[in-house]
Formats: structure tokens, C-alpha cells, sequence
């Protein structure tokens, strides 16, 4: 019985990854066909032989490694500045109960709701009268305050339910308030910080809208703007878009393989409690 | 390399305040700028690509001393931040940037972009260039196409032809129609076969582009001018407009367009012209290379629409220069050097339209047949425009007015009262009828 219910749970999970590999299946095949071969053959036929010359082609025609650097530096910036900020609003907010919390709160989550296009024209005169437009620290400030709106909405939670005795007892030790948050509540809350991390990471990394109206320079644009190349006004290069989203995906995969044991444990952490 | 180019900008930077603070109004004529900043969107092997490429090299040969420093940016960017990059000291000194009213006549209107009147004239562009190109290059203070300053040169046409795939005409025993009553009887033998003619794509631009085609069979020029260039009031209900409403859907009933191409997109109808599954496509020159190169198994000719004087197209993209570039002889040096016979004979025979080449010059057979073809419509002035372009958001409006004519949940009547709606309110809202 409960060996068919295993096969059974097993068979859906393989077809649930077939079913989420394909798309990318179909991304790796276009990449390598040459262009008179998608042409003749259409998106779905398998390559007559295997051509690396988009990928080659699209690296060097956008300078792919400048990307990837200009990404990985705002990624990571904004990743770690965001939780610093994120722990810092939610230990006021959650352990230290400040009054209207829950209006502060609210206002996080509306804030949230924002769509970016709104944002634009305000921030755009920002960083023009700041002399920051078309830098990279114009991009980790504003992805840095968006994440971290987030950040402390859900820290505030988290730390809500943080136990009181815990903190009753550093403070017997003498420990000021200071010392608690960095003693105390961080190394205690250190999974879902470093769960919070990779998603910032992530989502930053994958911001498409904010960066390519502020990065203007080649020089200062991140790897999803380089995408945008390959798609013209009236016709698409279809072996290179598929080569360039390859490009695209794999700094995230290969991101996702070195963190996959933290992304794990963080979505456990509340059952260890 | 990030150190020095930042080095490069704080330099540019510094250099444009002194120039600001030294006569604040700065004449073009010597900027003594030792750089030219030159962004486009183009792709390295395409005709345009090819032909500017070899415009920055004798840029800098005829420039000593002047560096190019080239930025390929993507449409999307430079749709999307255009209008405020070029407001800023970032801009570059010369740009592509998309024609029409919503575009570069929004750059005119915010006053980001340079006259270039007096350049044009003195330079010749106004010579080279037809009036029907002419209408895309100059605006007027409302930032409304077909004014009487130049803000921008294009140095390509682009034009809507009927692409045919020659093995399936011979296989059908068909020939190339000269007529409209010869095309229709070339379809009819098609349908008759049960082979649908047309591949046509109603999510994007093609569908449309058919429909207009067959409304410019039964328009003239004072006709586009209403609808494009609000000379007077565009009548929806006239007879060109219910020519080409009644005749498409019927097209779609006899079968020479599949139902199903409602939901098509315009690559795809492309690759399955590329694959011999239609024997004819009705699209831009655009595509023209593209063909050219991928196209193996078959071989393919190409025909203005039969009998039409007028036909969808306009010149191309424009060379603008931003009004706060600090180069701007420079960058009027360059449009020279894209309009010179050599760079627009490179284009040519790269699978692109040139406004101003040598047609003795152009040896590739395919490319002949494509600019000459162009010649016979530019001399008769018939480039038409676009249906999509009179009003922002009209292009949503018209594809999916022509998806319901394609799939039968408008009538014809019904199709031109929802393009007449937004256009009226277009007009009124920004009192651009006369």
C-alpha cells in the first residue's frame, strides 16, 4: 500500500519536473541552432548540429562579464545592506514594541504594493539632482530600501514571536539593548536572515524595469537589461535570445545550487522552534 | 576600463560646465569636443549595423584626433528611458530614435531635440530626401509629424511588399499579378486547392497592415494626409475605409487568411514563410534580409502590392541630436558621412533600403529587386505610413479590432466604428483637427 503510494507521489513529482524542465529544455536547444536552422525548422525541432556561436556572438557583443560583475556587485550589496536595515527596523518594531507599530507596519506593506512605474519620475529626479542617475549606487540604494520594506515587514513578525525569556535573561547578564540584538536575537534568527539574503539576492538580480531606466551606460547595466538586446523593434533574433537567456539563467542556478542547503533549512526554521 | 571611462566622464563632464560657464549658449560650429558619444539599436550584422559601423570608421578618419565611443543599446531602452536620459548629462551627442508623433515628436514637444533646419539645408538632406520621408524627419511645435523643422534624418525607407514563394506559385501554375484583379484570382486558385495563400499574424503588426493596404487602393495622398496628419477630418465610414473592412473580412471567408491567424505573432508567421508553408506573406522590407539569408529551401521573390499608388511605409528610423549634446558638429559631420553615396551603397547591399544610393552600385541581384522596387514607390511619393500611428495606444486598438474582423465577432461596420472612437478622442482631446 504504501509502496503504491510512493510510486504514485513519485510519478507526479516526475512529471512536475518534466513539466517545469521543458521550457528550459526548449531555451538550450534554440541556443545552439544556428539561425537558417530555427528559420527552417521552427522553435521545437531538435538542432541539426550543435553550434555555440550565438553564445560566443551575444558574450561579446554585450561585454557579458561586465554584466555579470555590475550585477553580482548590486546583488549582493543590496542582499546584505537590505537585512542589515530589514534586523535593525523590525528589532524597534517587533521586540521593541514602539508605539503605532502596527501603523508603521501597515504602511511597509502598503509601501510594498507600490508598483515600480509609480516610483519612476520621483526617483528619476532624485538621483539626477543627487548626481547619482546612471550609477550602480543609485541602484543598491533604491533596491536596498525596497527590499527592505519586505524585509522588516516579515522580520517584525518573526521577531514578534521571539521568546521573552531569552531576552529577560541577557538583560539579568546585563546586556544592553545593543548587545542583545547582536548577541542574542541575530544568531538566534540567523536561518531566516540568510533565507531573507538569498531572496533579496535573487530578486534583485533578476530586476528588470528600475535598472534599465537608470543604468543607461553600458558599462553600469545589469545581466536582464543585456537581455533585451536580442528583441528588436519589429522582428526577434530567436537563437540568440535563446543563447543570451541561457546566460542569463545560469549565474541564478548556479546561485541556487551553492545556497539550496540554507534555502532548505529556512523554510524548516519554524518547525525547529 | 571602468576607471578610465568614468575618468572620460567626470573630464566631459567638467568640460561641459566650463563650456556652460564660458558663454552659456555655446556655439555648435566649434565645440573643439574630442569625443562623439553615438548611441544605437541595431544589430552588428544587420544592414544598418554593417553601413554605420563603417560610418564611425571614416568618422574617425576624416576626425583625427575625434574618438566615437559607440554604446548598442536595446529598443526597449531606449524606448522606455529615452526622454530622460536625453535630460540629462548622460545624453549622448547623437542618437537613433524611432519616428512618429508618440516618439521622437514627444522629444520635439519636451524640446529635448536639436533643430537641424539650417543643417539640413545646407548640407543637402533636404534634396536627398522625398517628401513622404521628409513627413517623419520634421515636426512642428505640437511635436506632430510632417511639420516644417527638421529634428531628425533617416538614412533608410522601410515599405510593406508581398513576399512569394516562387516554387509554390510555379507548383499551382501561377504567375506574379500585376493587378488587384490578377492578385484576387492568384488567391482564389490557391483557395481553391485548399492551400490558404496569405500567412498573416493578427496579435502584432501584419494583419493590420493588410487591411490598410487594401484601404490605400482606394485612397490618395489627401486621404493619408486626414488620417495621419490630421489635414482635415478622417471619415471612418468613407470608401476606402469600408473597401478595406469589407474586403479583408471577405478574404478571411473565402479563405485566403486562416482563422487561426488571429492569435499568430509575427515571428511565427515569418518562420513558417521560411519553412514554404505559405506561398505568400504580406510584411516589411524588414524582414528582407532576414529572408535573404535564412531562406534555403526554396527560392522566394518579392512584388509591390498590385496596383496600389500608395503603400504602408515611411522612411526609418531618425539620427536625432539631443539638444544637450556637447558636440553637435560633430554629430552633424556624422549624418553627412550615414548619407554619403559609399555608406548608403554598404546598406543597400546589405539588405537594407537606402534613401540615397547609387542603384548602379548595388550588386546583389535580391537587393536590386528590393530598391528597385522601392524607386518605383518613392518616385511616385507613395509611402503611406502606418495604421497604428495616429494616436498613442492605437496600435492595441487596431489589433484587436482586426483580430475580431478575423475571427468574425465584428462585422466590417462594427471593425471602423472601434478604430474611429479613439481616434476621435485623440483629436479632440489635443485639438488636432483643423
Amino acid at each position: 500500500m504504501t509502496a503504491i503510494r510512493r510510486g504514485s507521489v513519485l510519478a507526479a513529482l516526475a512529471v512536475l519536473a518534466v513539466v517545469m524542465l521543458v521550457p528550459f529544455a526548449i531555451v538550450a536547444m534554440n541556443a545552439v541552432k544556428t539561425p537558417a536552422d530555427y528559420s527552417s525548422g521552427g522553435p521545437l525541432a531538435l538542432p541539426e548540429s550543435i553550434h555555440f556561436d550565438a553564445l560566443r556572438a551575444f558574450w561579446d557583443r554585450v561585454d557579458f562579464g561586465q554584466k555579470l560583475w555590475n550585477s553580482a556587485l548590486i546583488s549582493a550589496s543590496v542582499a546584505f545592506f537590505a537585512v542589515v536595515l530589514s534586523v535593525l527596523n523590525a528589532y524597534a518594531l517587533g521586540i521593541g514594541r514602539v508605539k503605532g507599530r502596527l501603523w508603521i507596519m501597515v504602511l511597509f506593506l502598503v509601501a510594498n504594493t507600490l508598483p515600480q512605474e509609480q516610483l519612476v519620475y520621483p526617483l528619476y529626479y532624485l538621483a539626477k539632482e543627487t548626481g547619482l542617475y546612471d550609477t550602480r549606487l543609485s541602484m543598491i540604494i533604491i533596491f536596498t530600501a525596497i527590499q527592505s520594506a519586505f524585509g522588516t515587514y516579515l522580520l517584525s513578525s518573526v521577531f514578534g514571536t521571539f521568546p521573552r525569556e531569552l531576552l529577560e535573561a541577557a538583560q539579568l547578564d546585563g546586556a544592553g539593548r545593543w548587545r542583545t540584538l547582536w548577541r542574542v536575537v541575530v544568531p538566534m534568527s540567523m536561518p531566516t536572515l540568510t533565507v531573507l539574503m538569498v531572496f533579496f539576492f535573487i530578486w534583485t538580480w533578476n530586476e528588470f524595469f528600475l535598472p534599465l531606466i537608470f543604468l543607461i551606460s553600458n558599462e553600469n547595466q545589469t545581466v536582464p537589461v543585456a537581455l533585451g538586446v536580442t528583441a528588436g523593434d519589429k522582428y526577434m533574433d530567436a537563437t540568440m535570445q535563446s543563447a543570451a537567456s541561457l546566460l542569463g539563467i545560469l549565474p541564478a542556478i548556479v546561485f541556487f545550487l551553492i545556497f539550496q542547503r540554507t534555502l532548505t533549512r529556512g523554510i524548516t526554521v519554524g518547525a525547529i522552534k | 576600463m571602468g576607471r578610465k571611462t568614468r575618468l572620460a566622464a567626470v573630464l566631459t563632464a567638467g568640460a561641459l560646465a566650463l563650456s556652460l560657464a564660458a558663454c552659456g549658449g555655446s556655439d555648435p560650429a566649434e565645440s573643439g569636443a574630442k569625443e562623439l558619444r553615438l548611441w544605437h539599436y541595431e544589430s552588428p550584422d544587420g544592414a544598418m549595423g554593417q553601413a554605420w559601423a563603417e560610418a564611425i570608421k571614416r568618422f574617425e578618419e576624416s576626425h583625427p584626433g575625434v574618438k566615437v565611443k559607440f554604446e548598442e543599446k536595446s529598443f526597449e531602452q531606449i524606448q522606455q528611458s529615452g526622454s530622460m536620459a536625453l535630460n540629462s548629462a548622460e545624453a549622448p551627442d547623437i542618437l537613433e530614435y524611432n519616428k512618429g508623433n508618440a516618439t521622437a515628436g514627444l522629444l520635439v514637444q519636451q524640446g529635448l531635440l536639436t533643430d537641424l533646419t539650417e543643417e539640413a539645408g545646407e548640407r543637402g538632406w533636404d534634396e536627398l530626401l522625398g517628401p513622404s520621408l521628409q513627413t517623419t524627419a520634421k515636426y512642428d511645435d505640437r511635436g506632430v509629424m510632417g511639420g516644417d523643422r527638421w529634428y531628425g534624418v533617416p538614412n533608410y525607407a522601410e515599405y510593406v511588399m508581398v513576399y512569394y514563394n516562387k516554387d509554390l506559385f510555379e507548383k499551382h501554375g501561377v504567375e506574379v499579378p500585376t493587378t488587384m484583379d490578377e492578385f484576387t484570382r492568384v488567391l482564389d486558385a490557391f483557395a481553391a486547392e485548399k492551400v490558404t495563400p496569405i500567412a498573416t499574424a493578427g496579435a502584432e503588426y501584419p494583419a493590420q497592415q493588410i487591411m490598410y493596404q487594401l484601404a490605400l487602393s482606394k485612397a490618395d495622398r489627401a486621404w493619408v494626409d486626414r488620417f495621419e496628419l490630421y489635414k482635415g477630418a478622417a471619415d471612418f465610414k468613407d470608401a476606402a475605409w469600408t473597401y478595406g473592412a469589407t474586403t479583408f473580412a471577405d478574404w478571411v471567408k473565402k479563405g485566403y487568411i486562416a482563422k487561426e491567424s488571429a492569435g499568430i505573432k509575427a515571428e511565427d508567421m515569418g518562420t513558417s514563410f521560411m519553412k514554404g508553408d505559405y506561398p505568400i506573406v504580406v510584411s516589411g522590407s524588414w524582414w528582407y534580409g532576414r529572408f535573404q539569408t535564412e531562406i534555403k529551401d526554396f527560392e522566394w521573390g518579392s512584388f509591390l502590392w498590385p496596383g496600389n499608388d500608395l503603400h504602408a511605409g515611411s522612411s526609418g528610423n531618425l539620427w536625432v541630436v539631443p539638444e544637450n549634446s556637447d558636440a553637435k558638429d560633430l554629430a552633424y559631420d556624422f549624418i553627412d558621412i550615414t548619407m554619403s553615396k559609399d555608406i548608403q551603397n554598404i546598406l543597400g547591399n546589405a539588405g537594407g533600403v537606402p534613401v540615397a544610393s547609387d542603384p548602379a552600385a548595388i550588386e546583389d541581384p535580391k537587393s536590386k529587386e528590393l530598391i528597385e522596387n522601392y524607386n518605383k514607390l518613392a518616385n511616385g511619393d507613395g509611402l503611406a505610413f502606418y495604421p497604428d500611428w495616429p494616436a498613442p495606444g492605437y496600435y492595441d486598438v487596431m489589433v484587436s479590432g482586426t483580430q475580431k474582423l478575423i475571427n468574425g465577432s465584428f462585422t466590417p461596420e462594427q471593425f471602423l466604428e472601434s478604430l474611429a472612437g479613439p481616434y476621435r478622442e485623440h483629436v479632440e482631446d489635443n485639438g488636432l483637427g483643423e
